[in-house]
């Protein structure tokens, strides 16, 4: 199936009216109307440089070693993919980076994670406000348990984003359109979350993230729960992101970070063994080990 | 025919065979409830107070729905906050402690609570039988069931649920008012029916606190004694006159029509925001 026939009809929903590509209401990813309230403090961080900036980061679990060591920068536009085997600290990675980790009971942490220049876990940082800048997506969809509507107004209604209910309902628009769920669910905003297929579940937990516009959006295998079709519209809501945002991808499937992302970092055993350009990772890996992984030799 | 099918048949029939003695001994009280009672049963039940060993069952109806009303209101904010520490909080001597005493204070039995709450409350306070006395007993009977419901419920939500909240920067309390406790509904809710039935079934503890009255309820939270239905079940059923008898069936009836109405009520609600 051609993507072009995805777009006519995602989920292969039947019965549904689409108007033809090109018209203004085929553009799933229109982002009119603008998001009112919420300014990107994109001036401030305009400078080139990286946004993401982690050096020497240990992590350990009680009395295990996670992370030894990682040393990355993550750039400030694009798909950042992360791929390794089971268990080589991709997922504690990604969590370390808007301090996810916290929560795990025997968590120590060494080493530097710098956001924009500031140290995330420097004193004083109010870890609310640090998630409220960084979107989250979890390996499983977690529908909240409310209405499609509620879900995407949960995080701008908790931090007083919106003002009015017309704030309140652009920025639901904004975040389902950015996602391609707009013209799927405009009809049953009030419909609990749990009633969308597990792919619709997993753009909506994107479009919850996207309510916020965040600096920032890190994804921890969002796929892997999800059909081969649900998969292929994701991919192609993030290609469409990561025009605008920060965008890190863990992902256990390499053709995923192959089709998606513009970097890829090659982990394992908690260490970075090699980073950089997707294209040369695969077709012109340094290390051995990541020679051996990319064409599928174990993991 | 198979032997393996056979066996699938005679285990199906097995099972309806104890779902039908299960229920039996519900649908043959029901009838002796409803035969006994219809004597009663009129509207003049709902309209008129009890007058001797006659009249109707209005100023018992009223009573009941006085004391467990006021009795949960009570609870619920007590026993669904206290739940959401036990089970937030998750560790320390406090909450295995808290644990522990709501499981005692549900084998307490209740002609003890009733005791205890005539000995400090109609007594000790000087309240008398009274609305206020009645409805702590009952709150004090139904805090074990609200707490621990509450406490099971949350602590069933999902993690995932959890973490998914905080990395869009909830709090904690926020994610716990915002996404759990709305998850833990069903359960927290099903703990109050469950309390609300016990509470409304009720005779030992408010014998001893709530007092028995004759009249419609006063308004007064203390030094009026209040009348309930299960005093007239366990009064009316013992007198030599049928239409005394006649009273107790019905106010059993409505007592079980009361528990079925709450149980059919909250199942709907959760069934229809689910």
């Amino acid at each position: 199936m051609t993507m072009q026939r995805l777009w006519a009809n995602p989920l292969g929903i039947p019965g549904g009216s689409h108007e033809p590509s090109g018209t203004q209401g085929d553009n799933r990813y229109s982002t009119a109307p603008r998001f009112p309230t919420i300014g990107r403090e994109t001036a401030a961080h305009a400078s080139a440089g990286p946004i993401f900036s982690v050096s020497g980061l240990h992590v350990h679990y009680g009395g295990a070693h996670v992370l030894k060591g990682v040393t990355l920068d993550i750039p400030r536009t694009g798909i950042q993919a992360i791929i390794g085997p089971s268990g080589c600290g991709k997922s504690t990675f990604l969590r370390a980076l808007n301090r996810m980790n916290d929560r795990i009971a025997g968590h120590r942490i060494a080493g530097h994670v710098l956001l924009n220049g500031q140290d995330v876990y420097g004193r004083g940082v109010d870890v609310v406000a640090l998630r409220r800048r960084i979107g989250m997506v979890f390996q499983k969809p977690i529908p909240f348990p409310m209405s499609i509507y509620e879900s995407v107004a949960y995080a701008p209604r908790l931090h007083r984003l919106v003002r009015s209910r017309a704030d309140q309902d652009a920025a639901v628009e904004k975040s389902l359109r950015q996602t391609g769920l707009w013209n799927e669910v405009k009809e049953r905003l009030g419909v609990p979350a749990s009633h969308l297929s597990g792919g619709q579940q997993q753009r909506l937990a994107i479009a919850r993230a996207l309510a916020l516009d965040p600096e920032a959006i890190l994804l921890d295998e969002p796929t892997s729960a999800i059909d081969p079709r649900g998969t292929a519209w994701i991919e192609d809501t993030l290609q469409h992101l990561g025009g605008e945002y920060t965008i890190v991808l863990v992902t256990h499937s390499i053709q995923q970070a192959a089709r998606v992302s513009q970097r890829t970092a090659f982990f394992l055993d908690g260490e970075v063994v090699e980073e950089g350009p997707t294209d040369r990772i695969f077709h012109r890996p340094v290390d051995p080990r990541t020679e051996e992984y990319v064409t599928g030799g174990f993991g | 025919m198979n032997w393996r099918y056979l066996q699938g048949h005679l285990a199906i029939a097995g099972a309806w065979g104890c779902v039908g003695v299960a229920l039996l001994p519900l649908v043959h009280m029901f009838a002796i409830v409803v035969t006994n009672g219809e004597r009663a049963l009129s509207w003049t039940v709902f309209t008129t107070v009890t007058s001797g060993i006659a009249g109707g069952l209005a100023n018992a109806i009223a009573g009941t729905f006085m004391l467990v009303g006021l009795g949960a209101a009570i609870v619920v904010p007590l026993g669904v906050m206290g739940g959401i520490y036990a089970s937030e909080v998750r560790e320390g001597r406090t909450v295995g402690a808290a644990r522990l005493a709501a499981d005692v204070l549900a084998g307490v039995p209740s002609i003890v609570i009733g005791y205890f709450g005539f000995v400090t409350m109609v007594t000790w306070l000087g309240w008398g039988f009274s609305l206020l006395a009645g409805s702590m007993a009952l709150a004090v009977i139904m805090l074990p069931y609200v707490f621990r419901a509450t406490d099971l419920a949350v602590q069933q939500v999902s993690d995932d649920l959890r973490e998914a909240s905080l990395a869009l920067g909830a709090t904690r309390i926020a994610t716990v008012r915002g996404v759990v406790l709305r998850a833990a509904t069903p359960g927290i809710v099903t703990g109050w029916l469950l309390a609300l039935g016990i509470a409304v079934g009720e005779t030992a503890p408010l014998i001893y606190t709530a007092g028995w009255s004759n009249y419609m309820p006063a308004l007064k939270l203390t030094h009026a004694p209040i009348g309930y239905l299960t005093y007239v079940v366990w009064t009316f059923i013992n007198e030599p006159f049928a239409s005394a008898n006649a009273l107790a069936y019905a106010a059993g009836l409505l007592l079980m029509l009361l528990v079925l109405t709450l149980n059919v009520t909250a199942r709907w609600a959760i069934a229809r925001r689910a």
